[in-house]
């Protein structure tokens, strides 16, 4: 007995030796599991498709497609208002009514969620050429990366100016950025697009499965708007004509469908951002849900409300309008419903183009595409930086293709615009622009490459600070995490 | 008459045979006892302090296995030994007493008085693979007894903790039922994780969740490296050694402990009613230039206080059956307990029943075999997430509106109605434990003995959640049903062999322990959830009541192991100078294998100065003891692959005409593969001195902490693009102060009295940041998470940063004439212009406090007499800052604490509260929401009586102890919260209430009785 248990005994002793001389190397080798890791990502052409991919996914993004963004384009201008109850989300307050400080959500939103994208799409274009693989999708993917990084700068740098370039993934010790001049960020702009323009394929070229992936068109598209944001008009020219020419594109025939399920990537579309409700979830966004009728039927919060501004911007009779707000009383689009008065919603009406039939998943799950750049923005584009070089008269048919699908047929309505003046027919153009774009994020923008958010926000009677108020603040927190390198915009 | 126990060398296969056989030979020794008394023997009559006989103590010499157990009348009889040798009385709950009989050859009367076990000061203490006689500790442990801590009416070891231990601070993390603690050993060493770690009966343990307070016998806490540095990686934070009750030989005592109690919230917190509401409201829309809410605030009354809504009285309580016996071969102790507890929030529920079955075996003269293990299931509701909400909701909504529908609280105060939100909240947990050990000890060659100490600890857990549907408000609805189900297992191994070489000689005493360890640890989750299930009844909350449609899934693992050697010596000279060193080298697979392995020695001495012969004349003090040690220790609580950058695979994209999901991956997260072991050194100088016999103890000790390479999550700018911030090897912290206790005992007669307290100070510094940064930036206040906290080098960790108010701009002219951010209108805050510069920008922005209290203290007075027993505990904090984050976010017009009762409506109003309004200015990071931290809390209050003696043993029991009990009777406080024991996560983030879940004020009554 006393001889097994001593038996036990060495066992445990030489058992304690082999644990001291061998078993303790590969007992601490622990890699984390079922995960992929930086050891083993970026080695196979399916990386490269998947880290593309991610890029894309950040564009349905809280932070970068919908609440803040919503904010800091339709909310801030004239076009809309808040909307919702009105002390739902008093930071929107703040920044319709321009009485914002740095410390506000949405700056900090958008801010991360875009150099958020800027990173997926840096650490892409920095591993993807490292991955052994068929160049051509190589080549394609980078162009798609770096359109997407290209327009991930053009918002920021529309609305907060001077920021950090950030081309590449930082190491720790980059990690205190400075202001970079608007200049240098529109050229890195514009050389990505550039460079995606040079390997992207056609609409037509894509296999029918990457339906949704940006084309040349877009990035041209896309190239076109940078240039007429810097008043290179010649550019602007070329590029919205190289779209309009490539007849890839062309205007759908009602208007109305643009914004419904059967609308989404028609011919008439450049780039959106595609969104679709699995009963899963992960596939939708919160962009129509922010902006969906509060009540009855329950669509979502009812922020983003077109404004009397708006509406009577309108010219007698243009169907655009019925397309665009959402009353209530009206039936919705699909005729499910009728939209029932909500008391707790003071001037209620709503953004009819974000709206989406019913779906799986609950509003919070989104099918709707959101629509990024559109074929009648690229006509205006092209009659706007034609009559700026002084082609008025070439630039009529482009406007007049727009107003004629408008127009519907109907007659005694949005006739055809004659005017040749070039300064006329640039109010013309503008007033254009703003209707056939209305509630779809481009407001703000043109404003202020125009040079009109002054006058504009003063007659909508909002504080607007000239000099301050054409950019937004840098986050207050990005100022201080910079260790004093960033500095903020004037008036902050 | 006596009991002889045959030496059995040999075993007999069928153990349990041989067990029956013991208690068999106890019975009849038992009865055997009151037969006579012979020649040549030693008898007398054992008992207590007050005189009362005790019955079954173990008389027994120190060289012999045989004893015999005192009668029902206090009396014992034994032979004289052969040769000289000790007699020893032990009895369970008293102080063991030795009394050396020579050979003789007449008999001898010895009649022994044992006192309580909870006195004495010459006792074993546990330290960390061993025991030490507390005399000869050359490091700074606190020792608590068991009785203490099972005075607070709680499941959790932690909360019943507060205010033992000197250098101590501990803080409920929630009020919530079956909630834990974070504990804070000498301050806040590292930015990171800061909880000590625990070893029960030799487990290595974070989680103590399984154990019972009731079967705990000691509780050391280990506070300077000389005793910590022994766990090495793990010992930085401090280590809690706890020792649950073991077998004593002896005949089988049963006790039983129960209580039942009902707990309360001890306040609310001070809010509008619905009149005034509606006119702050209306004032607030003025303000914002928007028409008013109400057209007539007046005709609101008081209106919903939601307060009132959600919190409930709610039962708890707890019974324990334990039995503890043995002989000298087999030690058992066996105990079963149920506690229950519902939360002072109507729906949180936590239940949890314990099985412990400690046992020691001695096989042969030289070998025992012992175990030690615990069971747990512990089986939870948890609340919805309600506190704010009660907190945030419209007081003119009713609970229910006049349809039989719930109150829509989003239409101005964008807030989920929280009595909807219990109501369709089905949130519960499980959890199966065990965790034990087995071990074997052989002595061999005289001086050594060989320890293998084999360690479990798994844990079998499931969640589940249901939300069924519903619809209150756009904010709060839900138009499918999901059940989300998880499940897994946590399982930890340990394997620990230690050799010890002690040996005392002449005037030396020498112990030397040398070890390797070995302990393993995987997590694995898996569950899912699924939509449409069949029927709203907890009977279809699974996943196969569900669609297939629409379902989710996850499985997903974790692993860690250590690899440790261990060494330590141990060396007394004459009782009078002690020495320590000890040494351990600990791998981890948490760090990357260039920084794999860390090494932790420590250094100590001490001196027992009374020992001296100089001293042997001092009035008075009866014992003295200095002791300095030094030493290094680690943290490795950075989770298991900090140090690889992980790929996110639901990235994924929509393509194509079906709209299909294509699959995205990349690295959003950064991580750093750089990151080292954090480490401590720690130096420790202190004094212990006992004086009138010990009625009064005192310690104190001066401890220095600098903590290298700190372990933090940093805040990166956003502009770098990752989604969270990375850990990094960021800073030098210093924590330093002074630990004391005190003890003063007296029994005059009948009538007991004692005063005790444990202070200690913190003084806290950062002293340097790592690779170049000038400061750490941390807390997420408000709506948008404003960072208003600032870790600089010379500041505390996490001290509060921001502006600090000066005043109300009271008119048009002030705001033109002092200095201003520029957007403010009449009635904004004004804040200080620090720099001077005649404007207000952020760099007018100031430190604004610490969070880390400066001093934190417990104290308790204890009054008896005869049986009866007072007794009350006193613990509090001072110099600590807390911010009042919950007023700052304001997403809609969330409900007004009614200081807003006080702002400024028009010139002169008020030079304190700003106008109202939601956001903006007056919501920047200001002391507008900073308090005072400091309370003082009369954490308990117990009045107890024990039945004499002679009544219970009337109706045969040995002992009978009835209590009535109060927990958080009364807290003095400045601040306006449920409590100001505010908890947090991360310590750059620490005394931010953003509605914190409210303790309960508790009275429970309650029986411990022993038979």
């Amino acid at each position: 007995m006393t001889s097994r248990i001593k038996n036990i005994i060495n066992g445990l002793l030489l058992g304690l030796l082999m644990l001291g001389a061998t078993a303790c190397e590969g007992l601490l080798e622990k890699q984390p599991l079922g995960q992929l890791t930086s050891s083993n990502f970026f080695q196979t052409e399916e990386h490269a498709v998947w880290a593309t991919n991610a890029v894309y996914n950040i564009l349905r993004d809280w932070e970068v497609h919908v609440f803040s963004y919503i904010g800091l384009t339709d909310i801030i201008s004239d076009d809309s208002d808040k909307g919702s109850t009105p002390t739902d989300a008093n930071f929107l307050l703040e920044i319709d009514n321009l009485t914002f400080t740095p410390s506000n959500i949405a700056f900090s939103g958008v801010w991360s969620g875009y150099y958020q994208g800027i990173y997926r799409a840096n650490l892409a274009i920095q591993e993807i050429p490292n991955i052994e693989m068929d160049e051509d999708l190589r080549d394609r993917l980078l162009g798609e990366c770096k359109f997407l990084r290209a327009y991930f700068y053009f918002k920021l740098v529309r609305w907060f100016g001077d920021i950090p370039l950030i081309t590449a993934p930082l190491e720790p010790s980059e990690y205190q950025q400075s202001n970079t001049p608007v200049a240098e960020v529109y050229a890195q702009i514009e050389q990505d697009l550039m460079e995606a323009i040079g390997v992207l394929p056609l609409r037509s070229q894509y296999a029918s499965s990457d339906l949704g992936r940006v084309t040349k068109g877009a990035a041209e598209g896309l190239l076109a708007k940078v240039y007429l944001t810097q008043e290179d008009f010649a550019n602007a020219e070329t590029y919205a004509l190289s779209v309009i020419n490539s007849g890839e594109y062309a205007l759908l025939e009602r208007y109305g469908d643009i914004f419904q399920p059967k609308g989404e990537n028609s011919s008439g579309s450049l780039f959106e951002v595609q969104a679709t409700a699995l009963e899963t979830g992960g596939a939708g966004s919160q962009y129509n849900e922010v902006q969906g009728v509060r009540g009855t039927p329950n669509l979502g919060w009812g922020f983003n409300r077109p404004s009397d501004d708006l509406i009577v911007s309108y010219e007698p009779g243009d169907p655009r309008r019925e397309a665009t707000v959402l009353y209530p009383g009206e039936v919705l689009p699909d005729g499910s419903a009728r939209v029932d008065d909500n008391p707790n919603i003071v001037n209620e009406r709503y953004n009819q183009k974000a709206w989406v039939p019913e779906h799986a998943g609950g509003n919070g799950n989104g099918p709707g595409n959101i629509r990024i750049l559109r074929y009648a923005d690229v006509l205006l584009m092209a009659a706007e930086a034609l009559n700026e070089n002084g082609k008025s008269a070439d630039a009529l048919p482009y406007l007049n293709r727009v107003r004629e699908r408008a127009r519907q047929g109907l007659s005694g309505i949005l006739p055809d615009i004659m005017e040749i003046d070039q300064n006329a027919l640039r109010e013309l153009i503008w007033k254009e622009r703003r209707i056939e774009l209305a509630m779809e994020q481009q407001r703000w923008f043109d404003l202020k490459r125009q040079g009109r958010l002054s006058e504009k926000m003063k007659a909508v009677g909002k504080e607007f600070v000239d000099g301050r108020h054409e950019l937004m603040p840098i986050p207050q927190r990005e100022i201080d995490l910079s260790g004093g390198e960033l500095q903020q915009n004037q008036g902050y | 008459m006596a009991i002889s126990q045959k030496k059995n060398d040999t075993m007999t296969t069928n153990y349990s045979k041989r067990w029956q056989l013991h208690i068999f030979t106890t019975v009849v020794g038992m009865l055997a006892m009151s037969l006579g008394i012979a020649q040549n023997q030693v008898s007398g009559t054992i008992t207590d302090l007050d005189g009362t006989p005790l019955v079954g103590v173990s008389v027994f010499y120190q060289s012999s296995t045989e004893g015999i157990l005192s009668n029902g009348d206090g009396t014992y009889t034994i032979d004289l030994p052969a040769r000289a040798d000790s007699l020893i009385f032990s009895y369970l709950g008293y102080k063991k007493e030795e009394r050396w009989i020579s050979a003789a050859n007449s008999a001898i009367t010895l009649d022994v008085q044992l006192s309580p076990q909870a006195l004495s000061t010459d006792e074993v203490v546990v330290v960390g693979y061993g025991v030490q006689r507390k005399s000869d500790l050359t490091g700074s442990i606190s020792s608590v007894d068991a009785e203490e801590i099972q005075r607070i009416p709680t499941p959790n070891l932690g909360q019943a903790l507060q205010g033992k231990v000197a250098g101590v601070q501990i803080t409920p993390s929630s009020g919530a039922p079956g909630a834990g603690a974070i504990i804070r050993i000498r301050g806040v060493g590292t930015l990171n994780n800061a909880s000590p770690l625990f070893v029960v009966d030799g487990m290595l343990t974070d989680n103590i969740d399984f154990l019972n307070l009731n079967d705990v016998s000691s509780v050391e806490v280990l506070k300077d490296a000389s005793a910590t540095a022994i766990y090495g990686s793990r010992g930085a934070n401090g280590v809690i050694i706890i020792s649950t009750n073991k077998g004593t030989a002896g005949p089988t005592q049963f006790s039983v402990n129960s209580y039942y109690g009902i707990q309360e919230i001890t306040n609310f917190i001070d809010l509008t009613n619905a009149q005034e509401y509606a006119i702050l409201s209306n004032e607030l829309a003025m303000n914002d230039g928007r028409p008013e809410v109400f057209e007539d605030p007046l005709i609101f009354g008081e209106g919903t206080n939601w307060q009132d809504e959600i919190y409930q009285r709610a039962p708890i309580q707890n019974y324990q059956i334990a039995a503890n016996g043995g002989n000298e071969k087999v030690n058992f102790n066996i105990s079963a307990d149920f506690f229950s507890q519902e939360g002072i929030i109507k729906g949180s529920k936590y239940d949890r029943a314990t099985l412990r079955i400690n046992n020691q075996y001695k096989l042969t003269k030289n070998i025992r075999l012992g175990h030690n293990l615990a069971f747990s299931y512990i089986a939870n509701e948890n609340a919805a997430g309600v506190v704010g909400n009660a907190y945030r909701s419209d007081p003119t909504v009713p609970v229910v509106d006049s349809l039989g529908n719930f109150g829509n609280t989003s239409v101005r105060a964008s807030t989920a109605n929280p009595v909807a939100q219990i109501e369709f909240n089905n949130n519960f947990g499980r959890a199966l434990r065990s965790l034990g050990n087995v071990y074997l000890e052989m002595d061999f060659l005289k001086d050594f003995t060989f320890r293998s100490n084999l360690g479990l600890d798994g844990e079998a857990f499931q969640t589940k959640n249901f939300t069924p549907v519903f619809f209150v408000s756009s904010i709060q609805q839900n138009d499918t049903n999901v059940i989300s189900v998880g499940a897994g297992y946590n399982g930890s191994l340990l394997w620990e062999n230690t050799l010890t070489y002690s040996k005392e000689w002449e005037k030396h005493r020498l112990n030397v322990l040398g070890g390797v360890t070995a302990q393993s640890f995987r997590s694995e989750n898996l569950g899912g959830s699924r939509r449409n299930v069949a029927e709203e009844d907890a009977n279809f909350y699974f996943l196969s009541s569900g669609q297939l449609n629409g379902q989710t899934n996850f499985n997903s693992a974790f692993e860690w192991a250590m690899l440790s050697y261990l060494a330590r010596v141990n060396y007394t000279f004459d009782n009078r100078y002690l020495f320590t060193a000890s040494f351990r080298a600990d791998g981890s697979s948490r760090f990357g294998v260039n920084n794999r392995y860390g090494y932790f020695p420590s250094f100590a001495a001490g001196w027992n100065i009374h020992e001296e012969r100089f001293f042997s004349n001092v009035p008075f003090i009866n014992r003295l003891k200095l002791r300095a040690s030094w030493g290094q220790i680690g943290n490795d609580k950075i989770g298991a692959y900090a140090g690889i950058p992980q790929v996110d695979r639901g990235l994924g994209a929509v393509f194509g005409p079906g709209e299909i999901l294509n699959i995205g991956a990349s690295i959003i997260n950064l991580s750093n593969p750089d990151i080292r072991w954090e480490e401590t050194s720690q130096t420790d100088i202190g004094i212990e001195l006992g004086a009138f016999e010990d009625k009064l103890l005192v310690e104190v000790d001066y401890y220095s902490r600098v903590t290298n390479d700190i372990l933090v999550s940093v805040p990166i700018p956003d502009y770098v693009g990752s989604r969270s911030d990375p850990v990094i090897n960021a800073a030098r912290v210093l924590n330093r102060g002074w630990d004391v206790n005190l003890n003063w005992r007296h029994q005059i007669g009948d009538f007991v009295y004692g005063i005790g307290g444990v202070a200690s100070t913190v003084y806290n510094e950062v002293l340097a940041l790592g690779e170049g940064r000038e400061e750490i930036l941390g807390g997420g206040l408000g709506v948008g998470g404003l960072l208003g906290t600032r870790t600089v080098v010379g500041q505390p960790i996490g001290a509060f940063y921001g502006y600090q108010v000066a005043g109300v701009f009271q008119n048009e002219e002030e705001l033109s004439t002092l200095p201003s951010v520029g957007i403010e209108q009449p009635g904004d805050l004004r804040f200080v212009d620090v720099n001077d510069d005649g404007e207000i920008t952020p760099d007018d922005r100031t430190f604004l406090g610490s969070p880390i209290p400066n001093f934190v203290y417990g104290f308790n007075l204890r009054l008896g007499f005869k049986g009866l027993e007072l007794t009350a505990d006193f613990n509090g904090q001072s110099g600590n800052k807390l911010i009042n984050a919950k007023q700052m976010a304001r997403f809609g017009t969330p409900n007004f604490e009614r200081v807003y009762l006080d702002r400024w409506n028009g010139e002169g109003s008020s030079n304190t509260e700003p106008r109202v309004t939601n956001g903006g200015h007056n919501y920047e990071v200001s002391d507008r929401f900073i308090y005072d931290g400091s309370f003082m809390r009369l954490r308990n209050l117990q009045l107890s009586y024990q039945l004499p003696a002679k009544a219970s043993r009337a109706i045969r029991f040995s002992n009978i102890r009835l209590f009535i009990n109060g927990t958080n009777l009364i807290t003095w406080t400045n601040y306006p919260g449920y409590t100001p024991e505010i908890s947090s996560g991360s310590v750059i983030s620490v005394g931010i209430d953003n509605g914190q879940y409210p303790i309960a004020k508790v009275f429970t009554s309650g029986i411990q009785a022993n038979f």
